[in-house]
């Protein structure tokens, strides 16, 4: 089967119901995309497909069809991609980091959707869990990126 | 990209099977041409030759920490590994302060098993109890000094200078009156080849000299971690590696008996082999999600163990349920052995103006940090093992598994990954690591194998944080001053049920919480009754305090409220005359705008109320204020934590704050839906599903206050969290009118 | 319930009325007289075992991690709970002394060696359609396969007078046919095998059919509308096997069906709830043949446009209340993009076919939304597909989601992309999350032996 992943065409040839995690990480040997559930519960598999925000370990690879899969590796080569982790960095959101490439890669689909979210809209489509807690710095990079300054909590 | 098994990741951050020597293969993965000049290869220093006659003590043998590549990068091997709490920037910052080299020049990478790491207390080596910095911050400063002595003298000999003319500035040496300054980077060969100074013949820097040290420096490992190119256990591979999941036993101690459909997993396209290991029942196979399914798809008839060897393993019942438990440990009676006494509460209870009692309880919680288990292991053609695995102890872990393989110490080569998470999941606990596994399949195989743990094995493998009941009964005066206070916990701590129970003595890990405690409360007894638990225990960030200072702090509500006092004026009362705590608990006041406890009434209309808690956890000291309300479901919204923390001393004020926010996030995870339930001994949760952990929606904003207060510097991955589960269930109890006497809230009907 | 309390009490009554020469006597067998064979062929055994797969005896009469066919499985009725009990040979607490006359009054009579009479819990009613080769069959494969087990038989939970038995010999009277199948004339064979099927061992009425209010089956067969018209049972909808193209398997092809029995799953969904069990137990088991005669006779009944109404189209409306920008404002939108949209997707139309689509499916479009309440709250259990386990499942979510929050949410789905299921209360959720337990998510397997 081919896939379409970070801007190249590549031949997999793993089971059609096979999650695309599994396909990212074993058969492509891109580990940057993270197992943590493997049941839709923690978004630590995101990735993109065709730019909109999905967890890869609960789409079968027969559901990707022929829509350009965006994984963490390639983050910065996209603008947006490259704006948000500037300001994770500059808001030194990971800690762990386990969650993160699901993290930025969630920041990302909803600022390629709308490039000025609002508060709710922020809160609206980060979803993900984040077991060490950088929940409210992550809220703090967003407003950043969505140009709404900081919020009342604390910032570095 | 296709079949053929792509980078192999961990051999480019450990070492390769190609036999290239460690040493060259670190100058090729650099970038580095020949004639690269180091100083120590940070060379997994074996053991056999560290044990010698000539051994140095931990800590000081420069080379086995340090290199200074020649673009000046210098790469530090650590002792404490990192999990999300800043250590590895921190080192940086410490080993670079004394070492005079911008600590954003440093590479920091977790270091071997191997004598010279053991610099806890000297003797060993941890990350855990929030021991890393404050353990080991003079011995990583002295390090630091010693490598930028050595440097000098170098310098000294090739700029033919006096090495008392010699200065440094970050990366460089300088000799003024001529003007010469050679790079840190070109030293290095030659500073390599001196000996080491003794210690005591370096002197420190003087604090206010700090040019690094407290300052909020930005973390080393945060570009990678936003950019998903860091490297956990869960990603590492090696050449010609398959790939293994497990069905576990569905209780503790069952043993696998006939595997009915082996033959068609054997079958199933991609499977390798399958195998019956110690609990566990694992398909090895080409690809991990081949291996998962063909785990999930075995039909295995698990096996009683016998009465021997049930007596020798902890073995999970069939019937045990933790409603049960809970109650039987309520109803657990007894003055049990005394942890902590002061004062004659006999006395003051036949005195008292007032009594009150009150039973508590705890919880079982999981770590449930984001990446579950995994072991890497591949046996070499030298007979030796490499081994990556997630690791808070890198030669504890060493020592067993060279047990369990039948290796010497030194053919063990432990590789440890930084952690996607950790909270005290990754010490030695029996049966809860996958590293036998690997071990074992690998030996089988005959080629390297990778154990996964899916989230649901995971789940049913974690060992627990313990749970506790415990009676209170205070007395006060006729003021309404506490007088006394008695606390006994039926609990089994994580240490005891680890390394054996001792029946003359307490766990302290068990009582830490209740004991320790600040408030001047003349008479008082804290004891335990040692009830054992069937399930597994384990260290849970804060240990004992995770669930102690929520009970104690409670209580101490419930004291105030039964002498008309505010809760917030009688832990000032209580703490007169202790600086340092009435400043810390000032602070938080402020912060949150002074205190207020409420019920009031929100802008939002919103019936709110506050409430407020103290921890000294781990050296360091913590005070919390909470406000919440209830949402229309009468489930707990928690709106603000604020909180003050005073580490004693600090290292970086950023980490710190950092630190505290995740801490406390933790804590009101715990506190509102945080519970592992057994039922017919089998843990109802096995994923995210039915354990849920915090979700954005639902977490509060934190606000934090590092006061340094510049007594003994104390831990800070840690001690944020206690006092959070106790202010946000004194804030509910003022809210509701009910008392709140245990974790989690959710389970709580609380609506009025 | 309370219309049930009364009708047995009517019942009852009836009964004191002196007509307990008949509610005590033991039905007549066509195998009274007859011996079962000594040593039956292997041929009579497997062919016994085909029928126990297609009846899905284990799936009742088996627990996980308990010995086949030994009983003990929990059922909840309206008057309190029974256990299932021990069919294996065993002599003293199982089926062992039991002759063949015995076995057959058992199975398509509802009554016990000992006289007494079963709950119609055990589907005699359907089973009495069974053939009498059939019955001897599963006798043999029961008394020489099965391995006994010494299992005592729980006692039901059912307080007294409510646990006195005869009165079901009149229910029996009233409501339990008591001839096997008799072919239909003007059909085929296959049709006619099918209908068999259906009917008789696959007694797929008793969840499909609707109850009356003495719990009898409205019809036995295609010769009633309601037959297989769908109904609620334990806590699951189970829809109808008609061709009604919203509620039923209208917009079913003959070979979706097909599928749907063979692999647990076809392009319209996966199995679930109950139908999970007699996917994972028994229909998996059955023949293409029997598969395709099964389907053959379905697609024979037709729907009823009055009670399934106007047959659905898909509509992509829902689809903009899930944007970021929209969805705190429609609710339960935010809850469907946050818990379910990444499986079922943000147009409904799942991943097929391993995730269902939510769009047009029948529990999206039947009035009763008892199946997507339980499914939200507790998952699903693993759909184990010829000995390989499936790769998604679908997780409980009673420990995230309040009942208004559950009710939202299915509020959403069940008015999103052209369903019309209705509106969910939050009373409904509260209702199920008592009664319920979460689904186990490891592959449960039960034995045959
Ligand atoms: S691993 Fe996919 S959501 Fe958790
Ligand atoms: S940074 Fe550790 S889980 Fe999010």
């Amino acid at each position: 089967m081919q896939l379409y992943v970070n801007g190249q065409m590549v031949e997999v040839n793993s089971d059609p119901d096979t999650p695309l995690l599994w396909v990212i990480r074993d058969e492509l040997g891109m580990t940057g995309t993270k197992f943590g559930c493997g049941l839709a519960q923690c978004g630590a598999c995101s990735v993109m497909l065709d730019g909109k925000i999905v967890r890869s370990c609960v789409t079968p690879l027969s559901s990707v069809g022929d829509a350009q899969v965006t994984t963490i590796e390639a983050i910065e080569a996209d603008p947006v991609g490259q704006r948000v982790v500037e300001k994770w960095i500059a808001h030194q959101v990971p800690q762990c980091g386990y969650c993160q490439s699901g993290q930025v890669m969630a920041a990302t689909a909803l600022l390629k959707e709308n490039a000025k979210p609002s508060r709710d809209e922020i809160a609206a489509a980060m979803v993900n869990l984040c077991r060490c807690g950088t929940y409210n710095v992550i809220n703090d990079a967003m407003l950043d990126l969505a140009g709404l300054g900081a919020n009342k909590g604390e910032t570095l | 990209m296709n079949d053929h098994d792509p980078t192999p990741a961990c051999d480019l951050a450990g070492d390769s099977p190609q036999n290239l020597s460690r040493r060259r293969f670190l100058q090729t993965s650099a970038g580095v041409a020949t004639g690269a000049l180091v100083i120590g290869m940070g060379i997994p220093l074996q053991p056999a030759r560290a044990a010698g006659a000539a051994q140095m003590a931990p800590g000081t043998n420069v080379p086995a920490f340090l290199e200074i590549r020649p673009d000046n990068r210098v790469r530090f091997l650590s002792p404490f590994n990192e999990g999300g709490q800043g250590i590895f920037t921190g080192m940086a910052q410490i080993v670079g302060e004394e070492l005079d080299a911008d600590p954003e020049s440093f590479i920091v990478e977790n270091a071997p098993a191997g004598h010279d790491y053991l610099v806890v207390f000297g003797k060993m080596r941890i990350t855990g109890g929030s021991f890393s910095t404050r353990s080991s911050y003079t011995t990583m400063r002295k390090l630091g000094a010693l490598a930028r002595n050595m440097l000098l003298q170098a310098a000294a000999t090739r700029m033919n200078a006096p090495i008392g003319e010699l200065t440094t500035e970050p990366g460089h040496v300088i000799h003024k009156s001529t003007g010469q300054k050679i790079a840190y980077g070109d030293l290095a060969k030659d500073a390599l080849d001196l000996p080491v100074p003794d210690p005591k013949s370096v002197t420190l820097k003087d604090p206010k000299d700090f040019r690094w040290i407290r300052q909020p420096l930005k973390r080393l490992d945060v570009p990678e971690k936003s950019t998903g190119k860091a490297i956990y256990a869960m990603d590492c591979k090696v050449e010609g590696m398959l790939h293994a999941a497990v069905q576990h036993a569905p209780r503790l101690g069952l043993k696998p008996g006939v595997v009915r459909n082996l033959d068609e997993v054997k079958a199933m396209k991609g499977v390798h082999s399958v195998h019956k290991l110690d609990g566990a029942v694992a398909v090895v196979a080409e690809r991990f999600w081949v291996a998962k399914l063909g785990a999930d798809a075995l039909q295995v008839d698990w096996q009683e163990p016998s009465a021997a060897e049930k007596a020798k393993i902890r073995y999970m019942p069939a019937d045990f349920s933790t409603e049960a438990f809970t109650r039987q440990l309520m109803e657990t009676k007894g003055d049990g052995k005394e942890a902590e006494t002061h004062g004659d509460l006999k006395s003051a209870f036949a005195s008292a103006g007032k009594t009150v009692s009150a039973t508590y309880h705890s919880q079982y919680v999981h770590h449930a940090q984001l990446e579950p288990a995994s072991t890497l292991a591949r046996f070499n053609a030298d007979g030796t093992l490499d081994i990556w695995l997630p690791n808070q102890a890198p030669e504890q872990f060493q020592a067993q598994i060279a047990k369990t393989a039948g290796l010497k110490l030194e053919q063990v080569n432990i590789h440890s990954p930084i952690l996607g998470g950790f909270f005290g999941r990754h010490f030695l606990y029996p049966g809860a690591n996958p590293y036998p596994q690997a071990v074992a399949l690998s030996k089988a195989t005959g080629r390297p194998v990778k154990v996964i743990w899916t989230r649901e094995q995971e789940f049913l493998r974690d060992p627990l944080r313990p749970m506790a009941a415990v009676r209170f009964r205070g007395a006060l005066d006729a003021s309404g001053m506490p007088v006394a206070i008695e606390a006994i916990s039926a609990c089994e701590g994580p240490a005891e049920s680890l390394n054996g129970h001792n029946p003359n003595k307490v766990d302290s890990n068990a009582v830490e919480g209740l004991t320790g405690k600040a408030y001047a409360i003349p008479n008082r007894r804290i004891a335990q009754v040692y009830v054992k638990n069937p399930t597994s225990l384990a260290y849970w960030r804060s240990v004992g305090h995770s669930m102690n200072d929520f009970l104690y702090e409670g209580f101490l509500d419930e004291m105030a409220d039964a002498g008309g006092k505010d809760p917030y004026a009688l832990r000032l009362k209580l703490l007169e005359g202790n600086d340092r705590l009435t400043t810390l608990l000032k602070a938080v006041g402020e912060l949150s705008g002074g205190w207020k406890r409420g019920p009031f009434t929100a802008p939002d209309g919103s019936r709110r109320a506050r409430g407020v808690a103290m921890a000294s956890p781990f050296g360091s000291e913590a005070a919390a204020i909470a406000e919440v309300s209830l949402n229309a479901a009468g489930k707990v919204v928690v709106h603000d934590v604020w909180e003050a923390i005073d580490p004693g001393s600090i290292v970086n004020p950023g980490i710190i704050k950092l630190q505290a926010m995740s801490a406390a996030t933790l804590g009101v995870s715990q506190v509102l839906m945080e519970q592992v339930v057994y039922k017919n001994g089998e843990p109802e949760a096995r994923n995210y599903d039915l354990y849920p952990i915090l979700p954005p929606d639902r977490a509060p904003r934190i606000h934090v206050k590092v006061v340094e207060s510049g007594a003994q510097m104390g831990g800070i991955g840690e001690p944020p969290l206690p006092a959070v589960p106790a202010a946000i269930a004194n804030a509910v109890s003022t809210l509701t009118g009910k008392r709140v006497r245990s974790m989690p809230l959710d389970k709580l009907s609380l609506a009025t | 319930m309370k219309k049930i309390l009364f009708t047995l009490i009517a019942i009852v009554l009836v009964v004191a009325a002196g007509l307990s020469w008949y509610v005590t006597r033991k039905p007549a067998s066509p195998f009274d007289a007859v011996a079962a064979v000594a040593t039956p062929s292997p041929d009579l055994i497997a062919k016994g075992k085909y029928i126990a797969r297609a009846a899905d005896c284990v799936a009742c009469h088996s627990v996980p991690g308990g010995k086949p066919f030994a009983g003990g499985l929990k059922m909840g009725t309206p008057l309190g709970a029974i256990y299932t009990t021990n069919i294996t040979p065993d002599p003293k607490t199982g089926i062992g002394k039991y002759t063949l006359a015995d076995f057959d009054r058992a199975v398509r009579h509802g009554v016990a060696a000992n006289g007494h009479r079963l709950y119609p819990a055990m589907p005699y009613p359907s089973y009495s359609k069974m053939s009498d080769a059939d019955v001897r069959a599963l006798y043999a494969y029961f008394t020489h396969e099965v391995a006994p087990a010494a299992v005592a038989d729980k006692p039901s939970e059912i307080p007294s007078p409510w646990n006195i038995r005869w009165p079901i010999a009149l229910w029996n009277l009233v409501f339990a046919p008591d001839t096997p199948y008799q072919p239909v004339k003007t059909q085929d064979a296959e049709w006619n095998r099918g209908a068999y099927l259906v009917q008789g061992p696959g007694h797929c009425g008793s969840c499909h059919t609707p109850r009356g209010a003495a719990f009898n089956e409205k019809a036995m067969d295609q010769g009633g509308k309601l037959y297989l018209s769908g109904a609620l049972l334990d806590g699951w909808y189970a829809p109808s096997l008609r061709n009604d193209p919203n509620t039923g398997i209208g917009r079913w092809r003959e070979a979706d069906i097909y599928a749907f029995l063979k692999n647990g799953r076809n392009g319209h969904g996966v199995v679930f709830g109950s139908m999970l069990d007699a996917y994972n137990n028994s229909t998996q088991f059955l023949t293409d043949a029997d598969l395709h005669a099964i389907a053959h006779y379905l697609k024979s009944l037709p729907g009823d446009p009055a009670r399934d109404g106007k047959p659905w189209a898909y509509s992509a409306t829902a689809v903009a209340d899930l944007a970021p920008a929209k969805r705190s404002s429609v609710p339960g939108a935010q809850t469907f993009a946050a818990k379910c949209s990444f499986c079922h997707q943000p147009d409904g139309k799942g991943q097929s076919p391993w995730i269902p689509a939510l769009a047009g499916s029948t529990s999206s479009l039947v009035p009763d939304a008892a199946s997507q309440i339980n499914i939200v709250l507790n998952g699903s259990g693993r759909v184990m597909a010829n000995g390989m386990p499936d790769s998604y499942r679908m997780p409980p979510y009673r420990a995230q989601l309040s009942d208004k929050q559950v009710a939202q949410v299915l509020s959403f789905v069940r008015s999103a992309w052209g369903n019309r299921g209705g509106p969910v209360t939050a009373k409904a959720v509260a209702d199920l999350r008592k009664k319920t337990d979460p689904a186990s998510p490891q592959v449960i397997v039960l034995q045959m032996r």
